[in-house]
């Protein structure tokens, strides 16, 4: 048997841990996916090939064939290599392997004999820890007589966890407050439930003080409204330090492109000129909230 | 000295007790009368709402206990589609409210038309336009035949270009009152494209607030239809019609062919070549920049200002107007140019 053989430029197993832990930290609170590719050579049994120099030959290809932003590792068994890739679901990961198993076929630095197999981990929650990653994938490749150029998958971790967003609804008009209401409840968002308070007025709104809490916060309010209108609201939440938490859809009867700049430029993610239709509020926030995640 | 026997003045005292207990029970029945209205009122919005929000927009079956029953339900269901018409825009709610309408409010409507109230009357007036009642139109034409006020026949002209432009074009040839050019303006807006361009048939016979009001509306309705009809006013005599088309066709923001606009680059008015300048951010600055530069030389700072502004919008005009101030020697011009440079880049 070949011994295990390292390339100086690539990271060790125990160099990505630390690392993998943070980015795992970030998933929930920067609603960050991430994606891990898990590699393992497969040689043709009957044919002499010398283990040592392809994983070299390997691993250098492996190097060219990243993003910056991708992180590969080996692991400290010598047989696989790991890329962690951020911001990226399954997706990408299924068609970067599909591009470099294509490369690698006409690689002719590379002898024919040698081939790839892989393991697609996309994680978007932190119920997973490195150790736990590293073992699954491995076991997962670990079957001598499964076949070249396979592509395998996890899916345990693709779960997001619930999150919990507040909605704040500021309307004088009592009939058309209540319609908001009962149509931001009926929504279903996947990954996200509403915990739905209506305000008649700016102030009751400034007074409730729910906006302090750290939650991820979409504000749906008039431009014009009694005691503390829509334009102080909004200066006021935009001024504060977490005010990225703020998700703000402002509403106004006045239709004119300078009222629209004002409201873009003071900090409005969505502005709806009134009268409009429900199903396109109910779209808006979809759209809004299906960025959050890949 | 006056005298009055003791009789007279007890009998004056009871009969002014008598009108004074008259007139309080009057106070305390009517008092009464609009305490349970606003009860009866308040409980049909409080109970009903909420099956109004699911028969517009869930598709669940029209129940009949949202049929009013008096008064006090019309007024709460006035409430309620009003207050859905002024925030939220959907075919499907206007038509299922029109059909209510027509079916269960009708005989209300046309009972206030004929009201000796002129507040009721004009109530009744708002709500046939807005819920589209045009079952009661009949109605609304008898009203013509009473002592209408201005007020009233203004609602009616925007009943008639609703349910029946062809009436309404007719009726508004014959004023019988004169309406500001605003008020105008409020009619014109809800005309269908082939009512509204009829305006531009014959358009110096029209008195100049309907002429005004029909130039702002075409550039306020951003249709490309309205184009020709606009820069073919650029020819009338009027200088706020030339002025006004100006400003129409700047609202609309798309210029196929500077030709009719280059001889108002010399024009007489500070104000039309002011807003030439703003007309040709439209076109690539290839092809305007010897007239903006005209422009940029003007006498009138705001025609200079505009011309520089214009100028710097292109991705290139930072380029043009500092190649400009290399060779003018017009100091105006040359400082005009370089406020606008320095503003431009202090944005970036």
């Amino acid at each position: 048997m070949n011994e295990a053989t390292f390339t100086k430029e690539i990271m060790l197993e125990h160099d990505v841990k630390k690392y993998f832990e943070m980015m795992l930290e970030s998933i929930i609170r920067s609603h960050m996916t991430i994606t891990t590719i898990f590699l393992k050579s497969v040689t043709n049994t009957s044919s002499e090939v010398d283990r040592s120099n392809v994983n070299t030959q390997l691993a250098h290809f492996l190097m060219d064939n990243i993003r910056k932003t991708d992180l590969l590792f080996q692991l400290e068994d010598g047989e696989h290599w790991g890329i962690i890739f951020l911001q990226s679901s399954d997706i990408e990961a299924n068609a970067f392997l599909k591009r470099i198993f294509k490369l690698l076929k006409r690689n002719r630095t590379i002898p024919n004999e040698v081939a790839l197999k892989a393991s697609i981990t996309e994680i978007r929650n932190n119920d997973i820890n490195f150790e736990t990653l590293l073992e699954k994938n491995k076991e997962l490749l670990a079957d001598d007589h499964q076949p070249q150029w396979l592509i395998e998958r996890i899916d345990d971790y693709r779960k997001q966890s619930i999150e919990h967003v507040k909605v704040s609804i500021i309307e004088q008009n009592a009939i058309f407050r209540k319609v908001l209401e009962t149509t931001l409840n009926s929504m279903d968002i996947a990954n996200f439930t509403f915990e739905v308070t209506a305000y008649e007025d700016g102030y009751s709104f400034l007074q409730s003080k729910s906006y302090h809490s750290g939650h991820l916060h979409l504000i749906i309010m008039n431009d014009i409204l009694p005691r503390n209108n829509g334009l102080e609201i909004l200066h006021s939440l935009r001024a504060m330090p977490n005010e990225k938490k703020f998700i703000i859809y402002m509403m106004s009867e006045r239709n004119s492109e300078i009222a629209a700049l004002n409201a873009y430029e003071g900090g409005v993610d969505e502005l709806l000129v009134k009268p409009f239709n429900l199903r396109l509020l109910e779209a808006k926030i979809k759209r809004t909230f299906a960025r959050y995640w890949l | 000295m006056i005298e009055l026997s003791l009789e007279f003045l007890l009998a004056m005292i009871a009969l002014l007790l008598i009108v004074l207990s008259g007139f309080m029970l009057y106070i305390f029945y009517q008092r009464q009368r609009e305490v349970s209205f606003n009860k009866s009122r308040d409980h049909y919005l409080k109970d009903y709402s909420l099956l109004w929000y699911d028969y517009f927009f869930n598709n669940e079956i029209f129940s009949v206990v949202l049929i009013p029953r008096g008064k006090p339900q019309v007024k709460a269901i006035e409430i309620i589609f009003s207050s859905y018409l002024k925030n939220i825009s959907n075919e499907e709610m206007t038509r299922k409210m029109k059909d209510f309408s027509n079916l269960y409010l009708k005989q209300f409507y046309e009972k206030d038309l004929m009201s000796k109230r002129w507040s009721i009357r004009m109530n009744a007036l708002y709500r046939i336009a807005d819920l589209q009642l045009d079952e009661l139109l009949d109605a609304c034409r008898k009203l013509e035949d009473t002592n209408y006020s201005k007020e009233e026949f203004f609602q009616l002209l925007k009943i008639y270009s609703i349910f029946q432009p062809e009436l309404f074009m007719q009726k508004i040839k014959v004023p019988n009152a004169n309406y500001a050019e605003s008020e105008y303006r409020r009619l014109f807006v809800l005309l269908e494209e082939d009512v509204f361009i009829q305006f531009f048939d014959d358009f110096t016979s029209w008195p100049a607030s309907i002429q005004f009001a029909v130039i702002d509306t075409a550039g306020a309705k951003r249709n490309m239809k309205y184009i020709d009809k606009l820069e073919h006013l650029l020819m009338n005599d009027d200088d706020e019609i030339k002025i006004r088309a100006l400003k129409g066709l700047f609202e609309i923001g798309v210029i196929e062919n500077i030709d009719p606009y280059i001889p108002f680059v010399t024009s007489d008015l500070w104000e039309v070549r002011l807003m030439i300048g703003k007309i040709f951010k439209y076109v690539p600055l290839a092809y305007t920049f010897p007239y903006l530069k005209q422009l940029l030389q003007d006498e009138n700072w705001w025609v200079r200002n505009q011309a520089a502004k214009t100028i710097a919008e292109d991705r290139d005009g930072i380029e043009k107007l500092q190649e400009f101030i290399s060779y003018s020697t017009d100091a105006y011009a040359l400082e005009m140019a370089q406020e606008i440079i320095t503003r431009k880049q202090g944005s970036r």
